[in-house]
């Protein structure tokens, strides 16, 4: 029997505070289902139809547009194209949900499609791990993509590109230093003038691996909104490519590639966080720069997650400090701690949709995703009981001398839905918080004198006799039962389980004790400082009923009264 | 008895504990000192691995500058079998490898070059297909689906079914001038390979003889073909320094000169010296034992006896430099001995792959399809040079890493080195298909009376007095001409050196090597017919028409950027031709490694030229005054292309020509 349960959202403290509270946000939301154009809320409405690209606010038109516009609708037949354009030098957190959200769900929407895009640029950094987390991820959350592409699929277009821009006049070969450039008001390039015939030249040598790295880059002629000069197009690195192997040692730049592949794959909506919002003048003037087809781009602000971080230099600190167990850890939210956690796709989404697309920058409670989780594990996960803190009762009038089989309904709010059998003996195990010596008022569970009822089965028990050990600790209990509807009706129903199996479970908590783990004032020691000590909790012995018996890595289960839980992928056999 | 248990028990422990202390220590160097990578480390590492990838970029980029420069001449008769090719494989899609013959036309009414391939279809058609269609009807087929090209003016059917074709003049015109302004140039062989090409390699302590000579020249112009069409070559002297006459010599080098580690012995004459070592060998008993003694200790790399073999070794060294020296040979030595420490492994080789077979007390390896196996260790364990030549094959072939290895030794070797390289097959250290592994075999050199070539007493004619000869005899012939009065001492110089180590080279050359060749020194500088007096003669005169135009060579250089060349007149188109003929015979020679077709296109186009010259005026010039009139320009490129072309001609074949003699 495999069985390792990960994941609860902590429900033992029942009437807890935050619990209410986020029913209360679930209903605030409304469960109702929206249709996908309901959920792009915001912004989205404002966008323009294919090929109206001109009517954007802000859209440079020159004497070519219209011509291209027409040979771009020419070619998607007017068709929303958007594109999800991961860096693959990470993991995917909940902040790429939201855009793999906005851009699938958009181009769904409109009958359009979408293109994963690898912006694999940057030759340092890509691992092909990262490549297939993120293919794994999108798929996960339930989209697919039109095609799988990648920037350096263009690297010889954007090459071309870069010397028909350099015949224009719109490209030169500096030499400036990065130091030089750094900074506010760095000072201009003395090259910025130099003859177009030397800058073919002199790029020419940087693709022949004649500079060593820095001494030469390509840059192009313009200004951005920041007052940034002359961004560079092109600079030389000795690495190999992971896709292109030693074919090059000039690699182009975000500012450079990231339009023109765009424009390459005839992008009707471009979008991206707000942080890009001071590159879009260079957007549409490196189109406009060489006559090609300009897409729009669109900003929306960053969702950022309380309690969290994300980047992925911190979650590297995070692992190695033994904080969290991996990249996936269920305490994270990476896309796939977030499955490990049991989290359903639809549940991500949900909440990228509710959070809708807005210029401002959303900052949520991750109970507010939680919330989004339980709303669908509520249809989802089947019904089934767990004892944590197991304590041993013995029914000495057992009507039967074999076990019986009690029914219970997968989902009790729709018994249509089905009912699994579980076995019911002679020894039952029930929680240990579940028994008390002495009944105070106010506690409605089983006491010496106050019976109380078994779930499903029908049967209602009185303890006969309290068996302590040495120390005085309650060891086991006997008891006896009588069909409920003969007993009186008792106080409350508890839970148990009966030839159960035994797993693990882990309990998590939320990791970091401040809303803003990364904000100096907030927590000046830093993330690392504000762990909480108690974000997990491993109970070795917890026993389940057979009905989760030949679970899988995901499958997901509410226990009665404990809450939701998920198979972790670590699991074993027996464990 | 106490005290001694305590001591011992004592002394383990210490032991015991230095174990501890050294198994930890091992541990701790195993994972490289246990400090981890420190960041500099890590640093230069990443500098270490930029530099290595820039590195490799910028031998990629000089290759790709190297090839660009190269702008390689069109090589005319592969054009044209591309194009029928194409036209064959549309007109009979179903055939496999349908026959594809183009060659140049022999006369002019025939067009420039015919294809052929019209019979040899209808044959295939007849035999695989039964169906029976006339050649002719064949040639029209392929004709009507010659696609669109820039080199073919028209095409004719003529007899049976031979396809005459006629090149375009404007594509011919075009060419020339490329040729002009880009040079001689080698036709496109796609990647650079290297080729490893094995000749001269005599023997030390023996005199170099002719046919050593064949080798060193024929050897010589190989490596300057592949050269100029763009491979790395490797040249390699392969010396006999290993033998067993090394004891001998040793021994008596050590009887007659015994203080020899201190005072170079002045041995003028190693020929002699052999001989005498030899004959001791033969008469003297115990001479003959100490010699045997004396090889082992040379092999076994004792310091006296390697000196003393370097001491012999370099007396022949410098009887060979003075050849090469003459003869302008570059080579690179790396005898026998270099592989004798080779040898043992692959002796090993064999056996491990189970191909050796123990005959009295011999190692032998039979090679499958060859009678006489290779005997790759004697029953005294010493080995032989069936063992050295295949040390050779797989250190040429696994280290060197030749694409292309080239053996030019006497046709006599034949079987021998058949089976080395069929035994270098079986093993598994090349395929033929490939890499190429060839013998460039050549005959042997008879004297005028068809016999084994001797001096009148018999002897075997030593290369040095033959090379003697040959410089006194172009002296004669040159002031027989009077040539002493017109030319200063340093041209006469010039000319007899070039004439006669040039006319030793043309002759050998000029021959199919795989014949027997008739060394005549009447017949080399006779300056009529196919030699290279005559060419030497006819370049110079060439050279000197533009001289004598007072045109120089910056006037030819604009010319040839500005002016069209008009092939209109006969010759001029016969020689246009014959000009542009250059990369499809280097090509040729590529593929067969036989070097005299060069010479006969040398010959063919020195010919044309005469034609050319003799019908068409270059220069007009006044009858009475002797005053230049007019000079037609286009025709002095003609002359110019011609020259560059023989003058590149003669630089592969190693002749060096002069500008007046």
């Amino acid at each position: 029997m495999g069985l390792l349960m990960g994941e609860a959202r902590n429900q033992l403290r029942w009437a807890d505070g935050k619990t209410i509270k986020n029913e209360v946000d679930l209903q605030d939301i409304g469960t109702e289902t929206q249709s996908l154009l309901e959920q792009l809320r915001g912004e989205a409405l404002k966008f323009h139809k294919p090929g109206e690209n001109y009517k954007t606010e802000g859209y440079v038109v020159t004497p070519n547009t219209m011509a291209l516009l027409k040979q771009h609708l020419a070619i998607t037949g007017g068709q929303v194209r958007t594109r999800f354009p991961p860096e693959p030098n990470g993991i995917l957190h909940i902040g790429h949900a939201k855009a793999i959200n906005f851009n699938f769900g958009y181009a769904k929407a409109n009958g359009g499609v979408c293109f994963l895009r690898y912006d694999d640029t940057n030759p340092e950094k890509e691992e092909e791990k990262y490549f297939t987390a993120i293919r794994e991820m999108v798929e996960w959350l339930g989209y697919q993509p039109y095609a799988v592409t990648h920037a350096s699929d263009y690297f010889d277009q954007l090459y071309t590109w870069a010397l028909e821009l350099i015949r224009r006049g719109q490209a030169y070969v500096c030499h400036q230093k990065v130091e030089e450039i750094k900074g506010h008001n760095p000072p201009p390039s003395p090259w910025r003038d130099r003859p177009v015939e030397e800058s073919l030249l002199l790029f020419e040598d940087m693709r022949k691996g004649k500079f060593g790295e820095g001494e030469a880059t390509l840059r192009m002629k313009l200004v951005m909104e920041d007052g940034k000069m002359d961004p560079v197009a092109y600079r030389v690195k000795f690495t190999p490519h992971h896709r292109t192997g030693d074919k090059w040692c000039i690699y182009p730049t975000y500012d450079y590639t990231h339009c023109l592949c765009d424009s390459i794959e005839h992008i009707t909506h471009s979008l991206c966080t707000k942080e890009f919002q001071a590159r879009r003048s260079s957007y549409f003037w490196l189109c406009n720069a060489l006559d090609v087809y300009c897409p729009v781009q669109w900003e929306y602000g960053r969702l950022n997650l309380l309690y969290t971080v994300v980047s992925k230099r911190k979650i590297i600190r995070l692992v190695e400090t033994g904080a969290v167990r991996d990249w996936d850890d269920p305490r994270l939210f990476t896309l796939t701690a977030l499955r490990r956690r049991g989290f359903p796709p639809e549940a991500i989404n949900n909440f990228c949709a509710r959070v809708g697309v807005t210029v401002a920058q959303a900052t949520m409670e991750p109970h507010l995703l939680e919330a989004c989780a339980r709303e669908v594990l509520n249809e989802q996960a089947p019904r089934a009981m767990a004892v944590l803190e197991p304590l041993k009762v013995t029914i000495t009038n057992f009507p039967a001398p074999k076990a019986l089989e009690v029914l219970v309904p997968n989902f009790p709010a729709d018994e249509s839905r089905g009912f699994h059998k579980v076995p019911f003996h002679q020894t039952i195990y029930i929680e240990e918080t579940d028994f008390r010596e002495e009944a105070d008022k106010g506690y409605k569970r089983l006491a010496p004198g106050q019976p109380v009822g078994l779930r499903h089965t029908g049967y209602v028990i009185t303890v006969q006799n309290v068996i302590k050990d040495v120390s005085g600790r309650v060891m086991e209990l006997e008891v006896t039962c009588t069909k409920s509807d003969v007993a009186e009706k008792p106080k409350a129903f508890i839970h148990w389980v009966s030839m159960p199996l035994a797993c693990e479970v882990r309990l998590y908590e939320r990791l970091f004790l401040h809303k803003n783990p990364e904000d100096p004032s907030e927590v000046p020691g830093g993330f690392l400082s504000d762990l909480n000590p108690d974000s997990l909790r491993v109970v070795h012995n917890a026993l389940v009923d057979s009905s989760v018996r030949s679970a899988r890595p995901f499958d997901k289960f509410q226990f009665e009264r404990l809450g939701y839980f998920s198979v972790d992928p670590d699991s074993e056999e027996g464990k | 008895m106490e005290a001694r248990v305590a001591q011992s028990a004592a002394r383990l422990a210490r032991q015991e504990n230095e174990i501890k202390l050294l198994t930890a220590e091992i541990e701790r160097l195993k994972n490289f000192g246990c400090l981890g990578v420190s960041p500099s480390l890590e640093g230069l590492r990443d500098e270490n691995a930029k530099l290595k990838y820039r590195l490799n970029f910028l031998k990629k980029s000089l290759q790709e500058e190297r090839s660009k420069s190269m702008k390689s001449m069109i090589n005319i008769n592969s054009c044209l079998q591309e194009i029928f090719g194409a036209a064959i494989q549309a007109a009979y899609p179903d055939l496999e490898n349908p026959p594809l013959v183009v060659t140049p036309s022999q006369q002019p009414k025939f067009g420039d070059y015919q294809c052929n391939s019209a019979m040899g279809i209808s044959q295939i058609l007849l035999k695989t297909r039964e169906q029976k269609v006339i050649p002719r009807e064949i040639a029209e087929k392929i004709v009507k689906n010659i696609p669109a090209n820039e080199c073919i003016e028209k095409v004719e059917i003529a007899g049976p079914g031979f396809i005459n074709v006629h090149l375009r003049k404007d594509f011919v015109s075009k060419q020339l001038s490329s040729l002009l302004i880009n040079g001689v140039q080698p036709p496109a062989t796609g990647k650079r390979k290297k080729v490893v090409v094995d000749f001269s390699s005599p023997n030390i302590a023996k005199e170099m003889h002719v046919g050593h000579l064949r080798s060193t020249i024929i050897g010589e112009s190989m490596c300057r073909l592949f050269e100029f069409a763009g491979y790395e070559v490797l040249r390699l002297n392969h010396l006999g320094d290993w033998g067993t006459q090394f004891g001998m010599l040793i021994a008596h080098l050590q009887d007659k000169f015994p203080d020899y580690l201190t005072v170079s012995p002045p041995i003028g004459d190693l020929q002699a010296f052999y001989k005498e070592s030899k004959q001791r060998f033969d008469t003297e008993e115990e001479f003959k034992k100490r010699a045997y003694q004396c090889v082992v200790l040379l092999q076994s790399k004792n310091p006296d006896f390697i000196k003393a073999w370097n001491l012999i070794c370099d007396v022949s060294r410098r009887e060979f430099q003075k050849i090469y020296n003459c003869l302008d040979i570059t080579i690179i030595e790396r005898g026998e001995s270099f592989y004798h420490e080779m040898m043992k492994d692959i002796v090993k080789e064999f056996e491990d792959k189970g191909f050796v077979q123990v005959d009295d007390g011999r190692k032998v390896v039979f090679v499958p399809g060859f009678p006489v196996p290779l005997t790759i260790m004697k029953s005294d364990g010493g080995y032989t040079y069936d063992t050295s030549d295949l040390a050779a094959l797989k250190h040429r072939l696994c280290e060197e890493k030749g694409d292309i290895l080239i053996y030019v030794v006497d046709s006599g070797q034949s079987v021998h080195l058949q089976t080395v390289f069929a035994a270098g097959q079986m093993i598994g250290w090349y395929d033929p298909k490939v890499t190429r592994v060839a013998h460039a075999a050549f005959g042997v050199v008879l004297g005028e009376d068809k016999k084994k070539f001797k001096t009148r007493s018999g002897d075997t004619v030593r290369l040095i007095d033959l090379l003697e000869e040959g410089l006194k005899r172009a002296m004669d012939k040159l002031k027989d001409k009077e040539r002493d009065k017109v030319l200063t001492p340093e041209e006469l110089k010039a000319a007899q050196t070039s004439v006669a180590f040039g006319c030793i080279k043309y002759a050998d050359l000029s021959h199919n090597r795989l014949n027997d060749y008739v060394f005549s020194f009447d017949k080399m500088l006779d300056d009529r017919g196919n030699t290279a007096a005559y060419l030497l003669y006819a370049f110079t005169r060439i050279r000197a028409i533009a001289r004598l135009a007072n045109i120089d060579e910056q006037m030819l250089r604009k010319a040839a950027r500005e002016e069209v060349l008009v092939l209109d007149h006969e010759k001029e188109w016969k020689l246009g031709k014959c000009i542009l003929r250059f990369p499809e015979i280097l090509q040729k020679i590529l593929e067969d490694l036989l070097l005299h077709t060069l010479c006969d296109y040398l010959y063919e186009l020195a010919t044309t030229f005469t034609e050319f010259y003799d019908s068409c005026y270059c220069v007009e010039k006044d009858r009475q005054t002797g005053q230049i009139v007019k000079v037609n320009m286009w025709r002095l490129l003609l002359c110019e292309a011609t020259a560059t072309v023989m003058a590149k001609g003669f630089d592969i074949l190693g002749i060096k020509p002069v500008q007046r003699m």
